[in-house]
């Protein structure tokens, strides 16, 4: 395996590396940061809470479902029960040898 | 590896104030009170900010991610048991939210992919511009643009342990508190981090 420190001056260089990190300008939000926090508050508590769960709102989802309950709720006509053997004549015969 | 801290963890355990003012502020915010909010966010939103924009690299994105941990805050305020202190509390909201925040942006992206690969979308998220071009690293602000780069891509605990240590300055325990793990798993994460980063740097490093 590669060691990253045989280098030489390779620790100095990772160290200067770091202290740049370091030194970078702290980002700080936009002003009136406080502002838009309590309007985003204020929207979602005007916002109904959703009467669906957020994946049956996927419109993919939505109609995988669909195909789903359209193909559990069929009537029967594509697969038939197998008959009963409740009659002897009924029961499958044997091949002739 | 997947980040061990998701964020129902995280808002499970809310925290409890370090002193007697955050304690204070805790008990006007549970009462409901706006103005303990206001200071709040005016307190923490440097913090929460820097964090979130530490490990998304991205303005637009660090301000809505810190909005949305202060909305949380407003509303989970509430539950808070005070098991960390509140900065503890906010940075595992923060890094939460930021993490699941770029999962959902990876996952759009290559959602954004397969749609325009079939042809229904011609529009496609933009990729972060790569600088890998020797003469380019040449530059001092090209070697960090760099390590930025490869610290976006470590797995999300190292990435988080990484940040919080060399950009927020977080001691080790607090590092630990934060990823609700001990100080000994930080210090084996920021060794792997370390390693890792070296590694990528490295031949940029030489060819300098």
């Amino acid at each position: 395996m590669r060691n990253p420190t045989s280098h030489p001056g390779a620790d100095q260089q990772w160290q200067d590396l770091l202290g740049q990190l370091r030194r970078q300008p702290a980002p700080q939000p936009r002003p009136f940061f406080y502002a838009r926090v309590q309007a985003r508050l204020s929207a979602q508590r005007a916002t109904p809470l959703p009467w669906l769960p957020g994946w049956l709102r996927r419109p993919a989802y939505a109609a995988l479902l669909g195909m789903l309950v359209l193909a559990m709720s069929g009537d029967g006509a594509a697969l038939r029960a197998a008959p009963t053997a409740s009659h002897p004549s009924q029961l499958p015969q044997p091949f002739p040898r | 590896m997947t980040y061990s801290l998701p964020l129902r963890a995280a808002l499970a355990e809310p925290p409890a104030p370090s002193g007697g003012a955050d304690a204070e502020l805790v008990a006007q915010l549970q009462r409901g009170d706006e103005a303990a909010f206001r200071t709040l966010v005016l307190r923490f939103q440097d913090q929460v900010y820097r964090t979130v924009y530490s490990l998304l690299r991205s303005a637009e994105d660090a301000e809505d991610v810190a909005q949305e941990v202060f909305v949380e805050v407003h509303q989970t305020i509430a539950r808070f048991r005070g098991d960390a202190t509140l900065s503890t509390w906010l940075y595992r909201l923060a890094t939460s939210r930021a993490l699941q925040h770029r999962r959902r942006q990876q996952a759009r992206r290559r959602f954004a992919f397969f749609t325009s690969f079939l042809g229904f979308a011609n529009e496609t998220l933009p990729e972060p511009p790569d600088h890998a071009h020797p003469q380019a690293l040449l530059e001092g602000a090209q070697q960090l643009h760099l390590l930025q780069q490869h610290i976006g891509r470590l797995p999300a605990q190292q990435q988080v342990a990484f940040t919080l240590r060399y950009e927020q300055e977080l001691r080790y325990d607090e590092i630990a508190a934060v990823l609700d793990t001990s100080v000994a798993a930080v210090e084996s994460l920021l060794y792997r981090a370390r390693h890792t980063l070296r590694q990528h740097l490295q031949p940029a490093s030489r060819h300098a």
